[in-house]
């Protein structure tokens, strides 16, 4: 018992001995040939399992064809399961800044957990890139000169959809119908306070718990209403339960479904429902069709004989945003200002397009796609743009919602 | 009116699918007293078969058989190891393994099937509609409602009025003297387990159509089938009838008026009935000697 | 299904500390405790302080599924519970420690209270899945009630910790503090566990007719065990959202039991310090595996399944025959 004391005590001894060491000469860590640490802190199980694989298959795309090196040196990648629990999330970040030592944080599927790290990256200066969780509070009141955003906010979504629904499906009679979380709220309150801007009158909000197995009695309850439209958001699991049993009641036909792009994901919900999605309307920053992402989506049908979606577009585009920031700062990740001037000068070219980034909040501009689920090349549901809003650029900090 | 019978259907279709999910375990717990957390791991398995069978272009109505057998197969290697060993063990044993295998099966189904949702491509004879008093209403539920009764019936006729029903029921009470009987109690208690496991697989194959298999449905399922038999009490078939019906129509009527609610007010109406009745609907007050 | 049904295949033991080596075992982890104090860095006494807050919730659920022969799926409410609560007031009255602690304790209290009440009557997996469902119903007030609780984003952005004034939120503090707790908690539920209360509860565990029979007020009994239980947990609870500043609705949640459970029965049920090895295996394994693979869950899962068949009684017990004689 004693040994195993002395084991204990002396390899405690050591380790302190190695982090002061390291501590105190900086520059023996930054040398060349010491790899980059690039964490990944995504959903590997729970509810956003599906997203989760999609957004590291498409990091490792880059990784792949940018040969396991940026700026130099070779990259170290460390995936971390969050479960899509917050909870979980701070725990693995700790891990991340305070034993693994990663230079770089990216990835974050649900919006609970981007929030529930902000605090923490924040108070360890971790440059982190947010690639999924759309939460707008990150983009106003909650925003942190260490976290990039390199996709959507809520409102980027909802605030062109509204645009297009005013002006070519109808000014009135339409309703919503959403799940009852954060997102669903988000989603469906700037949806609103955009239409009402432009001056059309929505309807009955419906929400339903996460979750929910069986949309059939609110079906009725929607059916009956004869709206003009609805405006719908689900995530996961829900949204293909949604699609399948509106077009189990024969709804998909005579109403016009418009969401957020997730609700009609290319690569997470257009597969499990097929032809329940066809016909239906979705604001997103990415499309399997937009001219920007071409070289992207053939390389990842290549890889994974599938088209992408938001989350593997996403984990590729913020693979290339990281890069043009490490070989701005020539492979030196002390150099944290230059590395985030550099993204704040010149738009980097991503698959989403050139991306800017908006400096008060380091929240990313993109062009936002109106798309139409139509009939593809091969027959298959396929999301084609229709209009591109360009530059949509979330109104950002002091304009947080009462 | 006519709504009124369609939300009623759906009332229904929702209370089958309740019962599905809860046929296995009803068995394996209420008669059998094992408590087999892993049944929602069955219940996703024969949902993953069912998909996988019909998008592989064999005749879909062979999908339901073949969800049927391959989880009763894993069902019997499972009894041989370590099932067997943990029948005479106390419930919060049996709990504690089960949920613990569980969750190594539903990390093994991720790894092999993906996480993605996935759902099965039905034939275009269970894809129509059916016009009741003018609204349409998807041909799907009413082949769940009719598979589900049947099914119900088969076993509520299997358990109460044949020998081999009588027997597993005895094997609770007294299993030493049904020993005596002449009855090989192992081999019925293996026999129970392996079809409550089938059950479980074939209530997922049929639930596919509605619910879609991905990872996470299983511990979804596991919770609503146990409070569906809880609630129904142990002991007693018709009890988790009884309980699917009434969890069914409450939660489809609360998610008519009160969608917001509607969780909530089931867990309500659940905590109400087993505060009312400590052993559910129907079940027997167990006295202790 | 009585409760006996339940636990006395576990093989139970009487009242803890008394064997012989029951000292060396405490020595063993005040130098452990030490050591990490000395040479432990900030993301090490940040972890440990959240081991120390999980294991003292599990040694509470020890007592009350150990000792009284509950088992309750709905300990990570009352549990999570206390943490809200304390994280709420924090917002509009400061956090110091000598209010977040009451408070913790008083919500802790009265959702185990509500949970004895509501589950008076039942025994068995009739009482599991009330408790359950009395959890569940924790879990949608705190996720619907997105003004108060924030919802699914939970709560975050409140004061930090502090005690009398001085501020507490160092790592090094929070661990001293957290550890400060489960000695106290400790002591006091040993002192309930070995009072004539606690032999009482381990009867109704038993033998709950006979014991009707001499006359104890089982109700009174079990009210009792949800009370001193809940409150542990709830002080537990107070400190918890302070480690990470960050407090959500999956603290409420009904897995946050079932894994409060497991940690439990890794570490051993009817034991006190089993809390905090279980909670100690279990967060170290699930933080560090993931590292190393995907299939984290499978390990986890197998490890817990090998501990019931092999090591039904949990890891203290066994630690205990192999060591002491």
């Amino acid at each position: 018992m004693t040994h195993r004391f002395a084991a204990r005590r002396r390899s405690v001894l050591l380790a302190g001995a190695g982090l002061a060491a390291s501590t105190a000469w900086p520059g023996l860590t930054r040398a060349s040939g010491e790899p980059i640490r690039i964490a990944l802190l995504t959903s590997l199980s729970g509810p956003f399992s599906g997203l989760g694989e999609s957004m590291r298959a498409g990091l490792q795309l880059l990784l792949a064809q940018s040969n396991q090196e940026m700026g130099g040196r070779p990259i170290q990648l460390l995936v971390e399961d969050d479960q899509g629990k917050p909870d979980e999330a701070v725990r693995k970040v700790r891990k991340l800044v305070g034993q693994d030592k990663a230079d770089i944080i990216l990835g974050v599927i649900s919006a609970a957990v981007a929030l529930a790290i902000r605090d923490i990256v924040t108070e360890s200066r971790t440059l982190t890139f947010i690639a999924n969780a759309a939460a707008n509070a990150l983009a106003r009141e909650a925003a942190s000169p260490y976290i990039f955003r390199t996709t959507k906010t809520s409102w980027m979504l909802a605030h062109p959809a509204a645009l297009w629904v005013h002006e070519n499906v109808a000014t009135r009679g339409g309703i919503t119908l959403a799940s009852d979380y954060a997102a669903g709220r988000e989603y469906v309150a700037d949806f609103e306070d955009t239409y009402r801007q432009q001056g059309g009158t929505l309807g009955k909000q419906f929400w339903t718990p996460l979750g929910t197995t069986d949309f059939a009695p609110l079906l009725m309850n929607v059916a009956a209403l004869k709206p003009e439209f609805i405006y719908a958001f689900f995530p996961g699991a829900d949204a293909v339960r949604f699609l399948k049993q509106m077009q189990d009641f024969r709804l998909r036909d005579s109403i016009r479904l418009i969401g957020p792009g997730a609700l009609f994901d290319q690569e997470d919900v257009i597969p499990a429902v097929g032809a329940a999605a066809l016909g239906g309307f979705n604001a997103f920053h990415q499309s399997p069709g937009a001219p920007a992402s071409q070289a992207f989506v053939q390389a990842y049908q290549q890889a994974r004989q599938r088209l992408p979606g938001e989350a593997s577009t996403a984990g590729y585009a913020t693979g290339q945003v990281i890069r043009s920031g490490i070989e701005a700062v020539g492979g030196d990740l002390s150099r944290k200002e230059a590395f985030k001037a550099a993204l704040l000068a010149e738009p980097v070219a991503t698959a989403f397009g050139p991306m800017r980034f908006d400096p008060r909040n380091n929240q990313a501009i993109l062009d936002i796609y109106l798309n139409e689920v139509k009939p593809g090349p091969d027959g298959k549901p396929l999301n084609t743009v229709i209009k591109t809003y360009p530059g949509v650029q979330d109104p950002g900090p002091g304009n947080a919602r009462p | 009116m006519a709504y009124i019978v369609v939300q009623i259907l759906n009332a229904l279709s929702f209370s089958v699918l309740l019962l599905l999910t809860g046929l296995g375990l009803s068995l394996v717990l209420s008669l059998m007293n094992f408590v087999n957390l892993t049944h929602g791991s069955f219940f996703l398995l024969g949902s993953y078969i069912g998909v996988q069978w019909m998008a592989s272009g064999a005749p879909w109505w062979m999908a339901f058989p073949a969800a049927f057998v391959l989880t009763g197969l894993v069902g019997a290697l499972l009894d041989r190891y370590p099932f067997r060993q943990f029948y005479p063990r106390t419930h919060l044993m049996q709990v504690l393994l089960t949920y613990g295998l569980s969750v190594v099966f539903a990390d093994l189904m991720r790894w092999g099937f993906g996480a993605d949702t996935l759902s099965p491509m039905l034939p275009d004879l269970l894809q129509g509609v059916v016009f009741v008093m003018g609204f349409p209403f998807p041909v799907y539920r009413l082949f769940l409602i009719a598979t589900g009764g049947s099914l119900a019936l088969v076993l509520w006729w299997a358990i109460e009025h044949t020998l081999w029903g009588a027997a597993i029921r005895a094997c609770v009470i007294d299993r030493g003297i049904v020993e005596t009987l002449g009855i090989n109690t192992r081999r019925l208690l293996t026999v129970g387990v392996v079809l409550a496991a089938a059950l479980g697989g074939l209530g997922g194959a049929l639930g596919a159509g509605m619910l879609s298999a991905y990872p996470g449905l299983d511990e979804e399922v596991l919770l609503l089938a146990l409070l569906v038999v809880v609630v129904g009490g142990l002991g007693s078939f018709t009890g988790t009838v009884l309980s699917a019906l009434l969890i069914g129509f409450v939660t489809t009527f609360a998610r008519m008026w009160l969608p917001e609610f509607a969780n909530f007010l089931t867990l309500g109406m659940m905590a109400l009935v087993l505060m009312v009745c400590p052993n559910g609907l129907l079940g027997r007050e167990t006295r202790q000697l | 299904m009585t409760s006996r049904a339940w636990i006395s295949a576990t093989g139970v033991d009487t009242a803890p500390g008394r064997r012989a080596g029951g000292w060396r075992w405490l020595c063993l982890a005040a130098l452990l405790c030490g050591v990490l104090a000395v040479f432990g860095d900030d993301y090490q006494l940040r972890f440990a302080a959240e081991i120390l807050l999980v294991g003292t919730a599990v040694m509470s659920l020890n007592v009350l599924v150990g000792f009284a022969g509950l088992v309750s799926l709905g300990h990570g409410a009352v549990f999570g519970a206390a943490a809200y609560g304390a994280a709420i007031a924090s917002q509009h009255w400061g956090s110091d420690l000598l209010l977040m602690l009451p408070v913790g304790v008083l919500c802790g209290m009265a959702l185990a209270a509500l949970m004895a009440l509501v589950s008076y009557r039942s025994s068995g997996l009739f009482f599991l899945v009330l408790t359950l469902v009395v959890g569940q119903m924790a879990w949608e007030v705190v996720f619907r009630w997105r003004e108060v609780t924030g919802g699914a984003d939970g709560l975050r952005g409140y004061p930090a910790l502090t005690v009398a004034g001085l501020p507490a939120s160092h790592p090094l503090a929070l661990f001293a503090l957290a550890l400060a707790l489960a000695v106290a908690s400790g002591w006091a539920l040993r002192t309930f566990v070995r009072a004539p209360v606690g032999h009482a509860v381990q009867g109704m565990r038993d033998q709950p007719l006979r014991m009707r029979a001499l006359g104890f007020h089982l109700g009174r009994l079990r009210l009792q065990t949800f009370l001193v239980t809940g409150a542990v947990a709830g002080a537990a609870g107070s400190i918890y959202p302070f480690v990470n500043q960050y407090i959500g609705p999956n603290a409420v949640h009904w897995s946050m039991s079932a894994t409060l459970v497991i940690m439990s029965v890794l570490g051993g049920i009817a034991t006190l310090a089993g809390g905090f090895v279980g909670a100690a295996l279990y967060l170290v394994a699930q933080t560090q595996l993931s590292s190393w693979t995907d299939r984290w869950q499978l390990l986890i899962g197998m490890l817990f399944v090998l501990t019931v068949i092999f090591v039904p009684h949990g890891i203290v017990p066994a630690l205990r025959r192999r060591f002491t004689s």
